[in-house]
């Protein structure tokens, strides 16, 4: 892990713990609805919305966890160098939230500006430990860089050997 | 598998059904097989009323372009030394196909292992020697040219200018969109592919692959061929020929052969094998790229949900003894 991985996660690790804090809260328009206050227009009651944070590792990778009273929404832009890493993220995140029934905590769209997005809910902090969600967010962070650069190593091997091989035959 | 193949294997192996049956005393069985290829090609393999015939016709897209740089000519002296084929001409052509040539297996079953072999193999190539003709006139060319300016001063601006008008040989082998451009000169050939990307990731991909081509000759292959690629806009060698608009998914795919390359004989057939499938190859690898990141990603996109599980506290599971009994923990 590069110097500069460690204390961004430790960040994220921290800040993720304390934001999941959560607690069933019905709606104060709707009787007898519950839903996730920070996916609603929130205008009229803005108490029940806590401060977002954005922590950024730089400018290409940050996360923005917005808290409220029963829900968090974490945000991730994960890093795109150039054009080929931009290429599979788009293709990797697509086939996440293209699977997201499974993924109980992924949001199917992406908020503005970030790549991938997950929702959590009291209900889900209901059924599952706390803990192992961070781990598994801050895990994900760690896999999904190592996964795209690995993939964008394959791809320029495999690009090299393929070049070769045509070109070989015409001596 | 990293290299395509020249020749058609089914037609390969229907022929080699034939000229080898199993049961040599029984009457040849009726036969009526259409074989695609890819590039748009198709062939049909059929018997004549006469079941000993074999009609094997060939339909190509580019048929207009080849006949321009003589194709039937080229065809009819490739298949004029087996003396069981008979090259059809005209109205004998089967209605629908561009070229047909029928065989005589009672003939072609009298003769040699030997040649038997080389009338399957020759027979299974038909679109590569189809294509192969525009290729070998302009290389051709490229042999009158080299005789032509041996002892000239190639720098000079007359025999520049008439280098920069000799003619470019264009085969429109998958429509408008995707062509091969030849153009002979004095001291090499150059054949450009023009391609276009589906999607934008085959785009990349392709960017990515294309760099490779480029770099080799620097690397790893000194003799090959150089390479060029241009995105958008044609080179300037074939601009005068190219129609239609920019497209921005369109590229141009620039292969620079030299004389080593065009040696006469083996080498120079196959340089033209070789040059001819340079746009499926390089589209199927690109494809194969693209199967293998999905695969590799559905493989950590299961990772994932396996770490996500973990956060479920586990379903406390009834423990039972080895003989069905509940165990229970006090």
């Amino acid at each position: 892990m590069s110097q500069s991985l460690k204390p961004y996660l430790t960040a994220v690790r921290a800040s993720l713990t304390a934001a999941i804090c959560l607690q069933d809260f019905s709606s104060q328009l709707v009787e007898r609805h519950n839903r996730p206050e920070i996916e609603v227009d929130n205008s009229h009651d803005p108490e029940l919305i806590l401060n977002p944070m954005v922590i950024a590792r730089n400018e290409n990778e940050k996360i923005l966890i917005e808290p409220s009273i029963n829900s968090v929404r974490i945000s991730i832009k994960i890093k795109q160098a150039d054009e080929i890493e931009q290429i599979l993220v788009h293709q990797f995140t697509r086939f996440l939230t293209s699977r997201a029934e499974n993924f109980f905590i992924l949001r199917r769209v992406p908020i503005k500006g970030y790549d991938i997005s997950f929702l959590i809910t009291n209900f889900h902090t209901e059924q599952m430990l706390k803990d192992k969600l961070v781990d598994f967010i801050i895990e994900f962070m760690e896999d999904v860089d190592k996964e795209i650069s690995e993939m964008k190593l394959f791809l320029n091997a495999r690009a090299r050997v393929i070049a070769e091989s045509f070109l070989i035959p015409f001596d | 598998m990293l290299h395509i193949e020249q020749n058609n294997l089914l037609l390969q192996n229907t022929l080699t059904e034939r000229l080898y049956p199993s049961d040599p005393s029984a009457n040849p069985k009726s036969l009526d097989r259409i074989v695609s290829d890819f590039d748009f090609t198709t062939f049909h393999v059929s018997t004549l009323s006469d079941r000993n015939l074999i009609l094997i016709s060939v339909y190509l897209r580019c048929w207009d372009d080849l006949v321009n740089y003589g194709v039937v000519n080229y065809l009819s002296n490739k298949y004029a030394n087996f003396p069981s084929l008979t090259v059809l001409t005209g109205g004998e052509i089967e209605q629908g196909y561009n070229f047909s040539i029928v065989l005589d297996v009672k003939a072609a079953i009298e003769e040699s292992e030997e040649s038997k072999q080389e009338l399957i193999e020759q027979l299974s190539l038909l679109k590569r020697h189809s294509m192969a003709a525009p290729f070998e006139q302009a290389f051709a060319r490229y042999d009158e040219l080299s005789k032509q300016y041996a002892n000239s001063n190639t720098y000079s601006e007359e025999v520049q200018q008439e280098l920069l008008n000799e003619p470019i040989l264009v085969i429109k082998y998958r429509g408008i969109d995707e062509s091969i451009y030849l153009k002979p000169s004095f001291d090499r050939v150059t054949v450009i592919f023009s391609t276009v990307f589906q999607d934008e990731t085959d785009k990349i991909f392709g960017k990515v692959f294309l760099q490779e081509f480029m770099d080799a000759r620097k690397r790893a292959v000194q003799t090959a061929p150089q390479v060029i690629y241009t995105h958008g806009s044609p080179p300037l060698d074939i601009q005068q020929v190219v129609h239609g608009g920019d497209n921005d998914n369109k590229g141009y795919v620039t292969f620079v052969l030299f004389p080593r390359h065009l040696v006469k004989g083996d080498k120079r057939d196959n340089c033209i094998s070789h040059i001819e499938l340079f746009r499926s190859y390089f589209h199927y690898h690109i494809k194969c790229a693209k199967a293998y990141m999905h695969s590799r990603m559905r493989f950590r996109v299961k990772e994932f949900l396996k770490i996500l599980n973990r956060a479920k506290p586990e379903n406390v599971v009834e423990k039972k003894t080895a003989s069905g009994r509940r165990f229970d923990r006090s």
